[in-house]
């Protein structure tokens, strides 16, 4: 491993120890352990493996994560590039209360957001009563999932777009308004594509930790299997029943799932880098 | 195309950017404002551009009031300091954004739109740019780029903002034979902001030259050169 | 220059309807936007937020005080503050290594450190929890051999420190590297010609430019490390009064249908996470040409 990072020569000291710390803190805390897990899979063998996936109720749940896990960051691609616009652009009173705000999902513990959006869209809760009384159901069901997920990947789109909203050049806009453009076109044709890369980024972090949440899912979930079971849970119940084989097994699927998103965001930004020079 | 300034005037807030200031500029003509930075001059372009609206004042353009026109209705090709290509676009998206964004009545069929830009791209002398991206160009092909999308809207004037500054010398010196040759084949009323009295002296039929918002004299270059009306014009022409 | 967006200054009060700046919406089209982005927000946040107090609330403040003084509440923000005081420090001194590493050093593999510092920000916290339980937990080689000798780690306080320190892992360095990217090396190359250790250099030079920068990880790195949940569910076994942090412990009450004593629990926690917001936003302001925050794209 050392030699991986061999040194260019350097007169700055401390490049030992701090190697040294980065390299031992990586490898107990994240590289040990994935390893174990992938050391699992494959001593409990890749047809068992492939075997405890394919059965119906590991597909419903790895299906049921990443559908709403995508489904949500489309939300936030939207809500979130919406939310960058305004607070860039506008000003309006308690603006800079807003911007502080939209980070809170990143603020409040997973558990606190997962009760909390149960009281709320429970039958008995505040929006669940509305729904009750339009005849429909929030929570315990896919859209109470939704909101939950939702609510964790709100701030991603919002905090990678804003900046590039701030950095447009307004002669840009302006140029593309003395060539005849309203200004519906301008947004569409100009402004949009400029925060394509950016916009997609976030919208990628949004959909990795969609699929991968549990805290904030499994209070307002319901928890029925093959309707409202999400993958993580399958882990946690394969662990109470001491199936670490079985645990493993969802787990190295799902390492797979955010491996594919990792690559796809590094992607986007070396597609939109060679596109228009730099992020 | 005639163009008048009516005792336009311009405040930001408390700061004057403008006194009334009267201009006529006659058709055809080619035209410098020149002066230092803060003297008003992009100020005055950007008004000519409808991109600011004056405090007071008319302009009328072929004695028609054209003050409450807006930018999209004014088809003035405006070339900008910085060019504003659109990063995302290849050079023939730029020169083709201003025809694609018509409504669909009064736009070019796709046939139209190529012929046109071809013959621009050619016009500027760049003929095969077409594909690649702003960010793959030197400053000055992009500054005729940008001078090729202004002129693809058929603009009824041409106005550049510096529209040299922020090249090297070797290369301004090109550009601006290129920019008086456009202006003579194309017969356009062009004005521009210059900060360079070479520039303006140069290249231009009729110099305005202007100081904290009010213009101080209009003349000929060589006029300007043997009589300068104010101690400011005399000095500025000097350095 | 969009300071009139809603309150149009004077100067341009008296234009046409018609006329409008070219970088500029409606006022409709505005008002809109904005009505839909607060809207949003109020729904999607704030609501939230504010249930969390209101439940707590809903027998009167009391109940709630009273109920955060059961045994099993104490114990578990007991619990909770410890785990944040060993894993927010060793995160910080492993983010402060692998920044300088990072940003004062060239070598090959530079990128790869980096992505794999990143790591965990794309992992799920329960396959975090499942990776811990398969290397340390009682059947595994390592873990068997701790719970011999008597250092069990997982269902145990080790367990739920390493859980969290996965899952705040990239927060501190992540903060560090572009901010010491920016600021190179030459302050502290200048350092070294002048007779200063590598220490002194450190300490006296590095430090103090990027104290923000460091504050503002290891406040992200803290609230995050106080309301972990997923990881540490799996590590560490709920025991009650013994492994069950404060997320675990709301959902323990939760569970039991102790609204009150939940939702107090969780009010403690939100509390601490807007402190947090507010802490964060106060730096952002104070010492924005300090942090990364806001440049990175």
């Amino acid at each position: 491993m050392a030699l991986a990072f061999r040194l260019q020569k350097s007169p700055m000291p401390g490049f030992g120890l701090g190697m040294g710390i980065t390299l031992a803190m990586l490898s107990l805390i994240v590289i040990l352990p994935v390893g174990a897990l992938l050391a699992r899979g494959i001593s409990y063998g890749p047809e068992a493996v492939w075997a405890t996936i394919n059965t119906p109720r590991v597909w419903a749940a790895l299906y049921l994560s990443f559908r709403l896990a995508f489904l949500a960051a489309l939300f936030n691609l939207v809500f979130g590039t919406l939310l960058a616009w305004v607070l860039a652009r506008y000003d309006f009173p308690g603006r800079r209360l807003v911007d502080a705000l939209v980070d809170l999902p990143f603020a409040l513990p997973t558990a606190v957001a997962g009760i909390a959006l149960t009281a709320l869209y429970a039958p008995n809760g505040i929006f669940g009563g509305i729904a009750r009384d339009l005849g429909g159901k929030i929570a315990y069901t896919q859209w109470g999932i939704l909101i939950a997920l939702i609510f964790v990947g709100l701030p991603f789109v919002t905090r990678t777009v804003q900046p590039v909203i701030a950095e447009i050049e307004q002669e840009v806009e302006e140029a593309s308004a003395t060539l005849g453009a309203g200004r519906f076109h301008t947004l569409r044709r100009v402004i949009l594509p400029m925060l394509l890369p950016a916009a997609l980024t976030g919208f990628a972090l949004s959909l990795a930790r969609a699929v991968g949440e549990y805290g904030s899912v499994i209070f307002i979930a319901g928890n029925l299997p093959m309707k409202t079971e999400i993958a993580p849970l399958l882990i946690v119940i394969k662990l109470e029943e001491f199936d670490y084989d079985g645990a493993a097994a969802i787990g190295i699927a799902m390492l797979l799932i955010s491996f594919s998103m990792l690559l796809a965001i590094n992607l986007i930004q070396i597609w939109s880098r060679r596109r228009i020079g730099h992020v | 195309m005639h163009i008048e300034i009516d005792e336009i005037a311009k405040s930001f807030g408390s700061t004057t950017a403008l006194h009334p200031v009267s201009l006529a500029i006659p058709s055809g003509a080619l035209v410098a404002l020149l002066g230092p930075s803060g003297s008003g001059k992009t100020t005055l372009l950007r008004i000519l551009g409808g991109l600011e609206f004056p405090t007071s004042g008319r302009v009328l353009f072929d004695g028609q009031d054209a003050t409450g026109l807006s930018v999209q209705e004014r088809r003035a090709g405006f070339v900008f300091q910085s060019y504003a290509l659109f990063r995302h676009m290849t050079v023939f998206e730029n020169i083709a954004y201003g025809l694609r964004a018509r409504p669909r009545r009064t736009r070019p069929p796709q046939a139209e739109i190529e012929r046109r830009v071809t013959r621009l791209l050619e016009l500027i002398q760049l003929p095969q740019i077409a594909k690649r991206f702003p960010s793959q160009l030197s400053g000055g092909q992009r500054q005729r780029v940008a001078l090729a999308r202004a002129l693809a809207i058929e603009p009824r004037m041409l106005l550049l903002d510096e529209p040299f500054g922020a090249l090297d010398a070797r290369v301004r010196k090109e550009l601006r034979q290129g920019l008086r040759e456009i202006h003579d084949s194309t017969g356009l009323t062009t004005v521009f902001v210059t900060h360079d009295q070479d520039e303006a002296m140069e290249l231009a039929d009729l110099v305005v030259v202007m100081s904290m918002g009010r213009i101080e004299q209009v003349g000929r270059p060589q006029d300007i050169r043997a009589r300068p009306a104010t101690p400011f014009v005399r000095e500025f022409i000097e350095t | 220059m969009f300071d009139d967006a809603l309150h149009p200054t004077p100067a341009t009060a008296g234009r046409p309807a018609k006329w409008r700046p070219a970088t500029e919406e409606s006022r409709l089209t505005r008002i809109l936007l904005i009505a839909a982005a607060l809207g949003g927000l109020a729904i999607l946040v704030v609501a939230p937020l504010a249930v969390v107090f209101a439940e707590a609330l809903a027998r009167g403040a009391a109940q709630a005080v009273t109920s955060l003084t059961r045994p099993e509440a104490t114990s578990a923000i007991r619990l909770t503050l410890i785990v944040a005081a060993i894993s927010v420090p060793v995160n910080a001194v492993f983010g402060i290594a692998a920044a300088w590493t990072i940003t004062k050093f060239d070598f090959r593999g530079k990128a790869f450190l980096i992505t794999l510092i990143d790591l965990p920000f794309s992992i799920s916290p329960v396959v975090a929890g499942l990776a811990l339980v398969l290397l340390f937990g009682t059947n595994s080689l390592i873990g068997g051999w701790l719970v011999a000798s008597g250092f069990p780690i997982i269902f145990a306080l080790p367990g739920i420190v390493l859980a969290s320190i996965f899952v705040t892992f990239p927060f501190v360095a992540r903060e560090l590297i572009p901010v010491m990217i920016e600021q190179g090396r030459a302050e502290e190359e200048a350092a070294l010609t002048l007779g200063a250790s590598g220490w002194r250099a450190f300490l006296t030079v590095t430090l103090p430019n990027i104290k923000w920068a460091l504050l503002y990880g290891v406040l992200l790195c803290n609230a995050r490390a106080m309301g972990e949940f997923g990881a540490v569910a799996v590590v560490s076994g709920k025991i009650r009064g013994q492994t069950a942090t404060m997320p675990i412990t709301i959902e323990m009450l939760y569970n039991e249908y102790l609204s009150v004593a939940a939702f107090s629990l969780a009010a403690v926690l939100a509390a601490l996470g807007l402190l947090t917001l507010a802490l964060k936003t106060l730096l952002e302001w104070r010492h924005a040409d300090q942090l990364a925050a806001g440049r990175r794209h």
